[in-house]
Order: structure tokens, then sequence, then C-alpha cells
């Protein structure tokens, strides 16, 4: 089987199963478009840490079936995550975040949809101050401003 | 706010440290974490914030030497000599250096994806987070994506007639200067971002009041003055002088909303571009639904009560509404159109047909221009729409009534009461057309000598045949086939796509292929003749005289509903169900579910079973028809629908019987359909008249109707004795087995109690008194009106527009009166 090397944004060079890789569409553009000189694939925007996080994604997902098609996108989705990954994200804000934007960066969408459904998740049934808690944002709301958007909210109440 | 970031020699370590107290377990973190990097700009702006006053000593150099496995080991060891209330406080002021911002640190496409997960009342909980939070969550493209998740439909010309009306070229000449801002946004990282809707200026002086419905897209009227002037009215001086200075600034206490609290109809961008706002119009359609779900409606009717020669001379039997216009049948043998926004005849009645017209759709466009027509003196008529003159009359369309018709561009389709159907032509038609009829034998189609069957001609010879003249083409209105198959008169049909659907007395509803007369399918399951059927190319939904109606998936031909409110044949119906966007699949999914608990239940030996209701009722359970997952009320498997049909919750049926009413039906929580409003057309008369009426006259009316009220319940009550004298059959079925049935022939005389109010309007009825919201309540079964039968009705995403024996024909109008959500009607289409 062959390998591609990846060099993260720390210079650290990875070795990886071309399989592998190729669950992120940017690389496998990348291939495709050089050809397989052998020399590594640069990925300025990736730190080691979290390629390492990435890469150990790609390798437990390498046989899914590609992702359903585009109109997926237009469909009320669930925010359901499947064991494996819900303990994968399993990291602090700062790695999850990371995470969403190599992923975004990579092209690898259901990655990016995992760790935006865990983001979602972070936020259901939570409370305006329980999400200023979770995610540490400061208040910058006048009472009377809160007072305000919360009397402007309520048509979504009525039914 | 601190201004320059901290040194990344004093910083960084800290911060790293920080990390590596709690986070020690997350091997995945620590190699990476070199001293200056790993952290955007954005990060550190908010770690500054919230450290900025609470930052740790400078550590000496040899700590900053050590390797992040050892600083990690030091602060653990460090850590753990103190005592617990002290490693609390160290947790405690560590604690906000893990929790982020994801609006900080994430690009709004990122945001974007994951808000599209979150439900629309989380969402607006949400945007109290924080003004970054509600600036990316009040985003038009988010709503727009959870507009179309609702099952709503839009009206896309119209938006885009709209924006491009609204638009305007960026020339110090052209622009205005009232409202202009300067961009609030500018200098800010994240592009994709507008400047907050500002309401043109460019108001003519005329306005279109309440009565738009879907015509001409309404001016921007004080709406916008509105939004500008009430709780933003300090927005363009802010602006100016603040944010230009300070892009970055997350809070600015005295700073304005952005967007403002109240939204509004158009954004508008730097470059003069308009775009429709949809937080906006999913506000609206959200409002305009609870409308319909509380029943909060005004009402009116046509003619407008101050023109009663306009009417119908008799009952109406067919109505239908597109745009502004509205077209009607009645017994009195002429066709109406009227003009919804005056409420006003838009020409003389067109007179053509000997007997009542039973059955007409039409087509306003320009491009068709065509009403068509059929009538029990078994004709069908095409008229032409704008000028209302006969063009073509099908003679003897029919052995007897005509009862109902459908056309597409490609066919007209009418059915009747001689129990056949027969296809007809639009356009000239060659038989190397793929609308040519492709004769299939031994259907129970039969075709006209004329029609040529082209599995015994080759190709080239027609091509010959037309070549030299000697096949002509057939002419517009040809008959092409003529479908027998149902056992009784035809009442109802509709076309779908390749699809004829018809509904007959025979109980029997039946799907036939357009091109070949073909049956395709039978669906059985009402105890008496059926009246009307609608086809949505998933679900067939129909309306009986045993006074249910009934939802069947189409594809298993399952019956997956069965709806009683009606103590009267169901005559007329339409069906919403508002399917999102990917919705086969979620069907599917949810049809699937209910019967996998079905096998569950079983298999558990829970005694259900897909017998008979009468069998299964002998378990001592009573079964629920209305859409019930429950195993126990499963009656048939394999349906590609879920019990109840699916759909989104905002489903609607509305369902009009001869029981005089119209009940509207939306889905309860579990999704099972209720019977949410009952509605009566002489409620709608007499409201409809009141609504024309200053408050003067209104009180007038009121006590007027007391004292007719007061006559007729003694009228009433004696009419109770004559019922209870005949009573046979059970009467007792809905809150309106009221005596109305016992005398239907009286209606002539009872309807004269309205049109006395209608004559009474007053020459200048003040629009300022339009203001009152009338929740109309559901008035009590004991009340004088007069008989009613419901015959046809229709909705779209604001009204419903009923014919009955009632000449006058009445609407229930669930804007309501609200201006904001009257201006984005235009744009909505129903479910």
């Amino acid at each position: 089987m062959s390998s591609i090397t990846l060099t993260s944004s720390d210079g650290i060079e990875m070795s990886v199963d071309r399989t592998t890789a190729e669950r992120s569409v940017l690389i496998k553009n990348m291939l495709d478009d050089l050809g397989d000189s052998g020399d590594a694939v640069p990925l300025p925007n990736v730190n080691e840490a979290v390629l390492k996080k990435v890469i150990e994604w790609c390798e437990h997902h390498k046989n899914d079936p590609p992702s359903a098609s585009d109109d997926d996108d237009n469909r009320r989705k669930t925010t359901d995550i499947d064991e494996w990954d819900q303990k994968f994200m399993q990291v602090d804000q700062e790695m999850l975040f990371e995470i969403i934007l190599a992923a975004n960066y990579l092209d690898i969408k259901a990655l990016l949809d995992v760790g935006c459904k865990t983001v979602a998740n972070m936020i259901k049934g939570k409370s305006p101050e329980e999400i200023r808690k979770t995610f540490n944002i400061q208040n910058d709301f006048t009472p009377e401003e809160e007072d305000q958007i919360r009397r402007e909210n309520e048509w979504a109440e009525d039914r | 706010m601190e201004g320059e970031p901290m040194p990344d020699a004093l910083i960084s370590p800290t911060l790293q440290l920080q990390t590596n107290v709690s986070e020690s377990p997350a091997p995945s973190l620590s190699p990476s974490s070199k001293l200056d990097e790993g952290y955007s700009d954005d990060t550190r702006s908010q770690a500054d914030k919230d450290l900025g006053s609470d930052n740790g000593m400078a550590l000496p150099n040899w700590v900053l030497a050590l390797s992040e496995a050892g600083r990690a080991e030091l602060a653990y060891s460090l850590l753990r000599s103190l005592r617990t209330s002290s490693i609390v406080a160290v947790v405690d002021r560590l604690n906000p250096r893990l929790h982020m911002d994801p609006v900080v640190k994430l690009p709004p496409e990122i945001t974007f994806e994951i808000f599209s997960y979150l439900e629309p009342r989380t969402l607006l909980d949400a945007t109290l987070a924080s003004r970054s939070w509600r600036d990316r969550i009040l985003d038009s493209g988010l709503w727009r994506f959870l507009y179309a998740n609702e099952g709503w439909r839009t009206n896309l010309p119209a938006i885009r007639a709209f924006e491009e009306e609204q638009f305007e070229p960026v020339s110090p000449q052209t622009r205005k200067s009232r409202l202009r801002q300067p961009e609030p946004d500018l200098g800010e990282p994240r592009q994709k971002k507008r400047v907050p809707p500002t309401w043109l200026d460019s108001r003519s002086g005329k306005r279109q009041h309440s009565t738009v419905f879907g015509g001409p897209v309404p001016e921007p009227d004080d709406e916008g003055d509105h939004h500008m002037t009430d709780e933003n009215d300090r927005t363009p001086d802010s602006f100016d002088d603040s944010d230009l200075s300070m892009p970055n600034s997350l809070s600015v206490p005295s700073s304005p909303l952005c967007p403002p609290l109240q939204s509004s109809l158009l954004l508008r961008y730097p470059n003069g571009n308009a775009q429709i706002n949809w937080t906006h119009l999913y506000k609206q359609r959200r409002r305009l639904e609870a409308n319909w779900h509380q029943g909060r409606y005004t009402n009116f009717q046509l003619p407008d009560p101050s023109y009663p020669d306009e009417a119908h001379s008799e009952c109406v039997y067919a109505i239908q509404f597109e745009g502004n216009w509205l077209v009607s049948g009645s017994r009195d043998k002429t066709v109406r159109v009227w003009n919804l926004t005056t409420k006003r005849l838009r020409h003389a009645p067109l007179e053509g047909h000997a007997k009542s017209v039973l059955c007409l759709q039409f087509d306003p466009s320009p491009k068709e221009d065509i009403i068509i027509s059929g009538s029990s003196d078994k004709t069908v008529i095409i008229w032409k729409f704008s000028t209302g003159e006969m063009i073509h009359q099908i003679e003897k369309a029919h052995a007897d009534s005509v009862l109902n018709l459908k056309f597409d561009k490609r066919f007209l389709v009418t059915c009747s009461k001689d129990r056949s159907v027969k296809v007809w032509n639009r356009r000239d038609l060659l038989p190397n057309s793929d609308d040519y009829p492709q004769m299939s034998r031994g259907t129970g189609a039969t075709y006209p000598s004329y029609i040529i069957d082209l599995k015994e001609v080759s190709p080239s010879m027609i091509e010959a045949g037309i070549a030299n003249d000697q096949i002509k083409a057939l002419k517009p209105y040809s008959l092409l086939m003529t479908v027998q198959g149902h056992a009784a008169a035809v009442n109802a049909m509709q076309i779908h796509g390749d699809d004829i659907v018809t509904a007959s007395g025979d109980r029997m509803i039946k799907v036939w292929n357009i091109r070949t007369g073909a049956c395709t399918k039978t669906l059985m399951g009402h105890e008496k003749g059926i009246a009307c059927v609608e086809f949505d190319s998933r679900r067939i939904i129909s309306g009986s005289n045993d006074n249910t109606v009934r939802v069947y998936d189409h594809a298993s031909g399952a019956e997956v509903a069965c709806l009683r409110a009606h103590s009267n044949l169901v005559r007329t119906l339409q069906a919403g169900f508002g399917d999102p966007p990917g919705a086969d699949e979620i069907l599917r999914q949810e049809a699937q579910a209910v019967e996998n608990e079905f096998f569950a239940a079983q298999e558990s030996g829970q005694g259900v079973d897909l017998g008979r209701r009468e069998q299964r009722r002998r378990h001592g359970y009573r079964g629920n028809t209305n859409g019930s997952r429950d195993p126990r009320d499963i009656t048939a498997l394999g349906a590609k629908i879920p019990p109840g049909g699916g759909g989104s919750n905002w489903a609607r049926i509305v369902s009009g019987s001869y029981d005089e009413t119209i009940v509207i039906w939306h889905k309860d929580g579990d999704g099972k359909w209720t019977q949410a409003h009952q509605l009566r057309q002489h409620e709608a008369v007499t409201n409809a008249a009141c609504d024309n009426l200053s408050q003067v006259a209104r009180t007038t009316v009121a006590a007027q109707a007391q004292q007719l009220q007061a006559q007729q319940l003694q009228a009433t009550q004696q009419g109770i004795q004559i019922m209870m004298a005949n009573a046979h059959g059970p009467n007792a079925h809905g809150p309106n087995a009221t005596p109305a049935q016992a005398g239907p022939a009286n209606h002539h005389n009872q309807a004269q109690a309205t049109p006395v109010l209608a004559n009474a309007t007053l020459p200048n009825p003040l629009p300022a008194h339009h203001h009152h919201h009338h929740v109309h309540p559901r008035r009590p079964a004991v009340v004088p009106h007069s008989t009613a039968r419901v015959f046809k009705l229709q909705f779209d995403a604001r009204k419903i527009i009923c014919a009955s024996v009632d000449p006058r024909i009445v609407g229930w109008d669930f804007a309501n009166e609200d201006e904001e959500i009257i201006e984005a009607c235009p744009f909505f289409q129903g479910l």
C-alpha cells in the first residue's frame, strides 16, 4: 500500500497511507494534480497535534462509503453522532475548534460535520447564561437590551 | 479592554501551563504547544480580555527552558504542594482559559454549519449570548435554510422581481442621503457582512393598503419608517463616530444593536444591491402560521358588501384563485372573474352555459390567458381570461353533467356523471408528438377512430404522412381517449405529471396514465361515495359521503389516516403537507421506524395485528385513526410514508362539508391530526360586513344581530322539535347537528339576515378602525345561520376562500390585518 508524507505547519513530517490521506479532498486533488512525486505535501495551516488527530480520524473512517451528495446540505439535520466519533471529539475546546478548522481547510466534509454537530450539541438546550459560561463569552448587552431582545423573540413561542 | 497583546515570553508560558494543568491527559496537545504559536490573534484577544487582570507572575528562565512535559510535571508537583482550597482557586482562575468562543474562533461559514443543526427556538435564545452571537445568528442565509426546512414555500419570482426593483446603482447622484449609513462592519475581519437593513426613502406617494393578495409587490410603506424611527433612531449617529475607529470592539455598551432590534424586509448592501431579508420572512411566516393555529383572522367577502348586485344570483359550485384573481362558477349559469384587491367583478359575468357551472380552472398568465369551465349542460367552454370572450365550446363533451375538469399545458381532462373520464389535447397534436395517445387495448380506454395506433404504423410512415399532408394535426380540444372504469359518477379528479387521479361515487379512487388511459392503481377504503380528491405525488387525500377525510400512501395504496369530524358529506378539501427538502428519505425512515415498533410490539406479545378494526377492538382498545404511531393503531405495512402521512409540523388539511362547516386540521405534537378550528360561512359574512363599518354602525349592527338571534333562537327550537320527530340515522356527530339540516330550503330567507348589514355600509369607512384584532370566538352551535353547504374551498399561505349554497363567496384572511405579515405575504406560497 502506497504511503505519502505530509508536513505540518510546525515542520513535522508524517507518513500516512494514501487512502487514509485521500479522505481529504484537498490532499486528494493535490496528489491528482501533482502526481505521486514522493515529495512531502505541505499543510501550512495545520499543526502537528491537530494533524495527528485528523489522521487518526481518517484512519478510522478510511473505508467509509463516500459521503452522501450535496443535496444533503438542504435537509433537516440530526445531531446524532456515532459512538467512536463522540469519543474522538472529547477534547478541549481549542483542539475541537482546531480540528473543525483543519477539516474545513483539508476539505473533509464528514469530519467537519461531526465537529459542527459536537459544537451544536454544546449549545442545545442551554440558556443564554449557560452558553456564555460554556464558551467564556462576556455578556455585552445592557439589561435593557436583553429585555428588549427577549420580548422581540417572543414571536417564536406563539403557536 | 487591553490594547496591546502581551509579549509572548510573558504571556504564553502562563497560558501553556494553564492548558496543561488540566489537560495533561490529552497527549495530543502537548507536543505542538510551542511557546509562540497555536493561537490565533482572535483567541489571544479573548484570552487577554479574560485574563488581563489575572495573569500569573513572570517565570524564571530555567522554567521556560524546560520542555512542555517538564513544565507540566513541575506544575503538577507545585499544585500538589498546595492545600485543596488553593488548588480550587487556581482551577477556578484557569477555567475561562479552557473555554473559548466559537463565534470568535470560527469563521461565519462554519458557524453557519453549526447553527444549521439547531432549532430556531434554540437559536433565538442563543442570540442573547452576546452581540457577536446575535449578529452571526440573525443571518439571512441561515434563516433561508431554516425557512425551507419548515416546509414553507416561497414565491421566488416575486422575490427576484422585488430585489431587482429595489436595486439602486451606487452613484452619488442617485443615492439619497437621508438613510445612508456608513457600513458599521467596515474594517471588521469578517467579510460577507452586510449593512443593517436600511429602508429606502424611495417611497412613492401611492400606498397599497392591506388588500394585496399576491398582487403587485407592495411599495415599501411606512413599515420602513417605523423601523428607522422607533427603537433605532439613534443608529446613524452612533455608527458614524464609534465603530469605524474601533473595528474590533466587542462591547461598546451604548452602541446600537446590529442588526437592529426590529428586522425589516429588505437588506441593502453598500454596492446598491438589495436582498430580501430571510430572517424577517421567517419571522413573518412563523407569525402567520401562528395565526392559523390560533384561529386569528379577519373576514372578507366577494363582492364587497357595498356592491351586492355583483354577487352570483344562486349558489356557487366552483372557485379558484391565483394571484389577484378569483374565478367562480354558479348555478346561475355564469362564470365571474373577481379582483381580490377591490373585491369586485373584473368584467361582466361570462354567459354561455345553459345550466349550472359545476367546475372550472383558469390560468391568468399572459401565455395562457384562459378559463375552462364545465357545466351540467354537458358542455365545456374555453374563455379568454382577460376579456371574458368565449373562444371555443366543446358541445356534448359528455353524455351527462361535467363534474370536474383539470388542464395543464398539454391536456384537458374532464370527468362526468356519465362515469367516464375524457382526455383532450390543448395544442395542435401530430402523431409524432410525445403527447399523442399510446393505445393500450383491454384497459377500459377507448379511442376515437381518427387516433392512429402507433404500434401498427411505423414511425417512418408517420413522418412521410405528415410530410405529404396525409396526416393532419389534431385541432386543439379534440378527444384523445375516453376512460371507463368507474361504476358510478366520477365526481373529482386531478392531474399530476402523467397521472390522472379520479374519485367516484363507486367508493373508489383510481390512478390512470394520461398517455395510455391504463388504470395503474385502485384505492379502496371509503364506505360511501367519494366527493373530492387531492394528490401531491406522495399521498392521495379524499373526502367522502361517509363523512371522513382519508389519506392514502400513493406508493403502497395503504390508508394512513382517516379523519372524522364532519357530520355530513365532505365535499371539498385541500391538503398541504409541507414536505421539507429531502422529504422522501425522512418519510421512508419515519415509516420504517413505525414498522419496527410494530414488529417489536408483536414479538413481545402485545396483541397487535393488522386485522380489521372491529376485531382489534375486541382487545378493548379504542383505536386512533388520525395518524397515531401506536403499534395498536397500525393497519397496514409497507407504506412509504408514516401514519398520518408525514410532512412538516405545519402541515394542514382544510375540508368543507355539507354539514356547513369548514374544518382546519393541524398536527399535534405527536404528528396526529387534530381538528384545530371550525369555520362557518355565515359568521364570515357577518364579520366581512362588520369590517367595513364604522364603530357606530357596528354597534347598531351588533344590536340588530342580537335581536335577530333572539328571534331565530325561537325558530331554531321549533326546528329542533321537527328534527327530533323525524330523527333518523345518527345526527349527534358534531357540535352542529343543528336544525339547519332540517330545513335546507330556507337559506334564502335566513340569508337576508346579513345583507341587511351589508347594505348599511357607511360612505367613508375609516381605516383607522381596522386595528381591532378580533380573535373570532368559536360560537356555540345554537346560533341562527343560513344554510350553507360548502361546495368548494381553496387556501394558500394567507387565506381560505370558500363557495357554498350562499351566493356570496367568503374568505378568512389569517394575516389578520398585521401590516408586517401583509407586507411579506406576496413572497409566501402555501405548503
